[in-house]
């Protein structure tokens, strides 16, 4: 049996040497290299955002928490403290003589948030009328260069506190009011604030 | 040697395949992470690490601190609640039909169709995303730790073992006095406590006029003997300064979650 076996390998593996071509061996590398390069274009599907426990990048995707009520007014008050505070007070309660309040003011809790909104991307100067009292000051363009969430997270802040009651704003509201107002001056008093469509 | 130049150029070709698997294409994705905006948000993150803080971490680093100790947080899961805002016109409707919903631990689909079940009734809602695991349910942090936050760290102090606690929030959950009075003698704050205590990095000085403002305030055995202080070395400081400076503390694109205002939070 032993003996039958060694034979049998012996005639088989010496005679006859199949060659390989090798032309096989060249497609045959230019595959690999080919697989290589298209593993390599996508870096093997790694993305350096998605982590444990997500995972891909959709997924990762549709966990991106919508900015909520609460987190806008965090947000608002953050910037609201930085930038408007100085003149409006930490309180919306204004400057006697330089700011109006915004605390109670009809422009600030109007339906729409036009008008609360316009004020701080362009800018006020000149006489207006706010809570029983009229004002003669001037207030530059100081939400011109904040983002849209960020405004919209400020106008949420200020038309929701210290017994405002504005809805909130989304970030596309002020998107949409950026793009119908731009270009336009600086808001010439009252008069230049109704006038604006 | 008649093939050492073939020798060489396959050496050097098995080499550079693997340096550029291993080195170059790592640092090609990881190597060039900046700076991130924060969820919902035009801050950015991370800042640079007070100077203070810089060099504590050179501290932590000489102390082993990362023998014992890790900075990175893990987490199992992601889930949805489900928060009603407004009620809308029929209050008595949306309360109803929120009796017969699951409203929390769901996964984004579940959120969106309770969502949308509520807002067909007539109510708001809001969705917030919760992470879970061990490490956040120990209180150690709300997200997984990521590449960003460790930005500005060189070297980076991962730790591997936890024989303490994890640190990624160290300085959320404690102030300075408190991490001073740890290191001097942690039996004293945390009970039962196997960390070594840390007296080397604090002076016995002799009361010279006012006492110190930097003293510890040590009770009973501690206690320095009467007209001395335990005041800290710069070290120390420095250490201290680099422990409050860990937090991880905000909601990033690739480490999601809802922040919630403190108010609400409290509720909770």
């Amino acid at each position: 049996m032993s003996n039958d076996l060694k034979d049998s390998r012996q005639t088989s593996g010496e005679p006859k040497n199949p060659t390989v071509p090798v032309w096989l061996f060249a497609v045959l590398l230019l595959l690999l290299y080919a697989c290589g390069v298209y593993y390599d274009r996508h870096s093997g599907w790694f993305d350096d955002q998605v982590y444990a426990p997500f995972h891909n990048s959709d997924e990762l995707a549709a966990y991106q928490p919508v900015s909520g009520a609460a987190a806008m007014m965090q947000e608002g008050q953050k910037t609201y403290s930085s930038i408007c505070a100085a003149c409006h007070g930490d309180s919306g309660q204004g400057k006697p003589g330089q700011a109006p309040p915004l605390a109670g003011s009809e422009w600030v809790n109007a339906a729409d948030f036009k008008e609360a909104g316009e004020v701080p991307q362009l800018g006020l100067n000149g006489e207006v009328h706010v809570a029983g009292q009229d004002w003669n000051s001037q207030m530059a363009p100081m939400g011109a260069a904040l983002s849209d969430s960020d405004l919209a997270a400020v106008l949420t802040y200020i038309r929701g506190s210290w017994g405002n009651k504005g809805a909130e704003v989304d970030a596309s509201d002020v998107k949409a009011m950026r793009t119908a107002i731009a270009g336009h001056p600086a808001i010439n008093g009252e008069v230049g604030l109704k006038a604006i469509k | 040697m008649k093939t050492g130049f073939s020798v060489f150029v396959a050496v050097f070709f098995a080499m550079a395949f693997s340096w550029s698997g291993f080195v170059l294409g790592p640092v090609r994705q990881l190597g060039v992470e900046g700076q991130t905006n924060i969820l919902n948000s035009s801050d950015l993150y991370p800042n640079q690490r007070p100077g203070a803080a810089t060099l504590g971490l050179q501290v932590y680093r000489s102390y082993g601190c990362a023998q014992c100790h890790t900075t990175q947080l893990g987490q199992d899961g992601v889930m949805c609640d489900v928060v009603l805002t407004a009620a809308g016109n029929k209050p008595a409707a949306v309360n109803n039909l929120i009796a017969t919903l699951k409203l929390t631990g769901l996964t984004k689909d579940e959120a969106d169709a309770v969502s949308g079940q509520i807002t067909a009734a007539g109510g708001k809602t809001e969705t917030h995303i919760v992470a879970t695991g061990a490490d956040i349910s120990r209180g150690w942090g709300l997200r997984h730790s990521v590449a960003e936050d460790f930005l500005w760290d060189n070297p980076v102090q991962l730790g591997s073992v936890r024989v303490g606690p994890d640190l990624s929030n160290v300085g959320m959950r404690y102030d300075a006095n408190w991490e001073l009075t740890h290191l001097y003698n942690p039996g004293a704050l945390v009970k039962d406590s196997i960390m070594p205590p840390f007296r080397f990095l604090f002076k016995k000085e002799k009361i010279d006029g006012t006492p110190s403002p930097e003293a510890l305030p040590l009770q009973g055995e501690f206690a320095p003997p009467a007209g001395y202080e335990i005041v800290p070395t710069e070290d120390a400081k420095n250490l201290v300064a680099y422990l409050l400076s860990l937090r991880v503390n905000v909601p990033l694109y690739d480490a999601p979650y809802t922040t919630l205002a403190p108010a609400t939070e409290k509720k909770k």
